[in-house]
């Protein structure tokens, strides 16, 4: 099932065009929504939630039309704005029922809700705290537990990590990813971190300049990129390239014992090793590329407009 | 979820009506508005021109209680549309104090933090989230208007003779109208203003600003331009005309000077309800509107 459906969709706002007939269709778990700052990422999400009406075009969220059933559509979303957006006055603990409340859940499940929300997110000691008096990752965190306490379909997180030190942004990937392993939520994540995406989604749309750059798969491009592998070597010879290949995997070799691999689905980097260590050859460097979102974001950027699928 | 486990579960339960989802803002609107012990003070002294007029219409309909006030012959004071309308303007007066202490937080606690963007991502729609608020005003409004005028006017109807009631209906309708009007133009402003401002004090001043000022730029207005339109911008003054016709009390002197029409009225009444309208329409949004 496809979580967000693009069909022509142009957002203008004040006469002018911010996003510019988005078109494509994004089905992972976890979709992270990438671009430099200005490139469109928090008006899609906006138009998304039913904020902007379209100009032009349509979009969908999990198959509902944001434009004609935006009440539904928020139904099943919850959202985490990039800014602070909170009630200073209130708890945390009342702000996260209010929030669940508002969203559906009757009020005593939303006070169970609540509870449970704010221990998930690390916030059980200080839920009867006003949060006005929160610290930023702690703010950052109640905005976590307000969007998850009525147990959306869809969770858009708008820049989760802007503002947070080093180890307050680990806490939060690592929240992020535990919800996207509970299996029955989707996650849209939007960021200029291309971290943050690699490290969480298996999906990315990049936009630029309100406009799509690419949409990629990243658990593919994962899985390609872990098998192509570059190395150097000491002592090794046809015998060594031979065993190799009886491994299954298709090899070049270059001078000064450079050699570029391919391997296939079943074979793991300790079988070179293994064969390595046989064959009585040193494997003096092993790359093998990780950092595919790195390269689909640049050649994204350096892309003219209008790709809108893009793989190494 | 699981507060032990600490793991993440969707929620599976029932969910409230999508229709009347907006209530649960009116309720934490009215917990937010009881939190104060101001607003209870408030709330009480609003009652004290209903408690004087219950006592006033015990009085005069109970011989026994004259004579132990030694009041037999109380001239000059019968229960009639002007005793209605003296306690009716209290009643209104005192529920514009009660709008000032709690109109301005309703709406800029959510301002002053940038709620509306977590609020209206939930299912409910702008128009909605004004709704939520204004019924928190206008039952608080409410309940020291025309509920505690109709209450004086059933006592009045109960204890005299008949057909007092039959005849004096009217007074029910023009109080229950009046203050109508005045609870929905003061929630309303209230509403608008305190979209616009965050912070309570200034809120309050504006509140009490917009009701007087353009009283004065009204009289401004008639003084150059030697005329009485000016008074279209004088909310006291019209609602006093306004609440004389409904109550048919006769004119006063300075009435009877100014030429302002009962439609003139209704129209500027509704042209600053509907300015606040634009306010709220403008203000009450998930984001700021970009302007090229």
């Amino acid at each position: 099932m496809n979580i967000i459906e693009l069909d022509g969709l142009e957002v203008r706002l004040g006469g002018r065009v911010v996003l510019d007939r988005l078109t494509g269709k994004l089905a992972g778990r976890a979709i992270g929504l990438l671009g430099p700052n200005g490139s469109g990422k928090s008006t899609l999400i906006n138009t998304l939630l039913g904020f902007h009406e379209p100009s032009q075009g349509t979009a969908r969220v999990l198959g509902m039309d944001t434009r004609r059933q935006g009440r539904e559509v928020r139904a099943s979303v919850g959202y985490m704005p990039e800014n602070d957006s909170f009630i200073g006055n209130l708890t945390g603990i009342r702000f996260v029922r209010y929030m669940a409340e508002l969203a559906g859940v009757p009020s005593a499940h939303a006070l169970e809700r609540a509870h449970e929300s704010l221990f998930y997110v690390g916030l059980g000691e200080v839920r009867y705290r006003k949060i006005s008096t929160y610290s930023l990752g702690m703010k950052q965190l109640v905005k976590l537990a307000q969007a998850l306490a009525h147990g959306p379909k869809l969770l858009i997180l708008d820049e989760p990590t802007n503002g947070l030190d080093p180890l307050a942004r680990q806490r939060m990937i690592d929240l992020v990813r535990d919800v996207r392993d509970a299996g029955d939520i989707r996650l849209l994540i939007s960021s200029h971190l291309l971290r943050d995406i690699d490290d969480t989604c298996d999906e990315v749309l990049i936009l630029k300049a309100g406009r799509i750059a690419a949409i990629s798969n990243l658990e593919e491009e994962r899985r390609a990129h872990r098998k192509f592998i570059e190395m150097e070597t000491a002592g090794a010879g046809e015998a060594f390239a031979n065993a190799i290949r009886e491994l299954g995997c298709e090899c070049a070799v270059f001078p000064h014992d450079r050699w570029k691999l391919v391997m296939p689905e079943q074979v793991e980097i300790r079988d070179l090793y293994a064969v390595a260590a046989r064959q009585g050859v040193q494997i003096r460097k092993m790359h093998h590329r990780r950092d595919s979102l790195e390269d689909i974001f640049l050649k994204a950027m350096d892309s003219e407009l209008g790709v809108t699928r893009v793989g190494l | 979820m699981s507060v032990y486990k600490r793991t993440y579960h969707s929620y599976m339960g029932e969910v409230t009506p999508l229709r009347t989802r907006f209530l649960v803002l009116t309720r934490y609107g009215f917990s937010d508005v009881w939190s104060s012990r101001i607003t209870n003070i408030l709330f009480a002294m609003c009652f004290l021109p209903t408690v004087i007029g219950l006592v006033m219409i015990y009085v005069m309909n109970s011989d026994v209680a004259k004579l132990l006030l030694g009041a037999q012959n109380i001239r000059g004071l019968t229960i009639d549309q002007r005793f209605f309308f003296g306690v009716m303007q209290s009643q209104c007066w005192l529920a514009l104090i009660l709008t000032a202490w709690i109109g301005p937080r309703l709406i800029s606690a959510d301002m002053s933090d940038n709620a509306l963007p977590i609020l209206l991502s939930r299912p409910i729609t702008r128009w909605e989230y004004v709704l939520g608020k204004l019924i928190v005003l206008w039952t608080m409004l409410s309940a020291v208007t025309w509920a505690p005028l109709l209450l004086l006017w059933g006592f009045q109807a109960y204890n005299a003779k008949q057909p007092w009631a039959a005849a004096n209906l009217f007074i029910a309708g023009g109080m229950v109208a009046g203050s109508l009007i005045w609870v929905a133009l003061l929630s309303l402003v209230a509403l608008a203003l305190s979209s616009w401002v965050k912070w309570r004090v200034v809120g309050t001043g504006l509140i009490f600003g917009a009701i007087f000022i353009p009283a004065g730029v009204g009289g401004v207005f008639n003084a150059v331009m030697r005329t009485d339109k000016g008074f279209l911008l004088n909310i006291p003054f019209m609602m006093t005309i306004l609440w004389h016709r409904l109550l048919r009390v006769p004119a006063l002197f300075f009435e009877q000077r100014v030429s302002l029409s009962l439609p003139e009225i209704s129209i500027a009444l509704a042209l600053m309800c509907a300015a606040c309208v634009l306010v709220l329409h403008r203000r009450i949004r998930a984001r700021e509107v970009v302007r090229g």
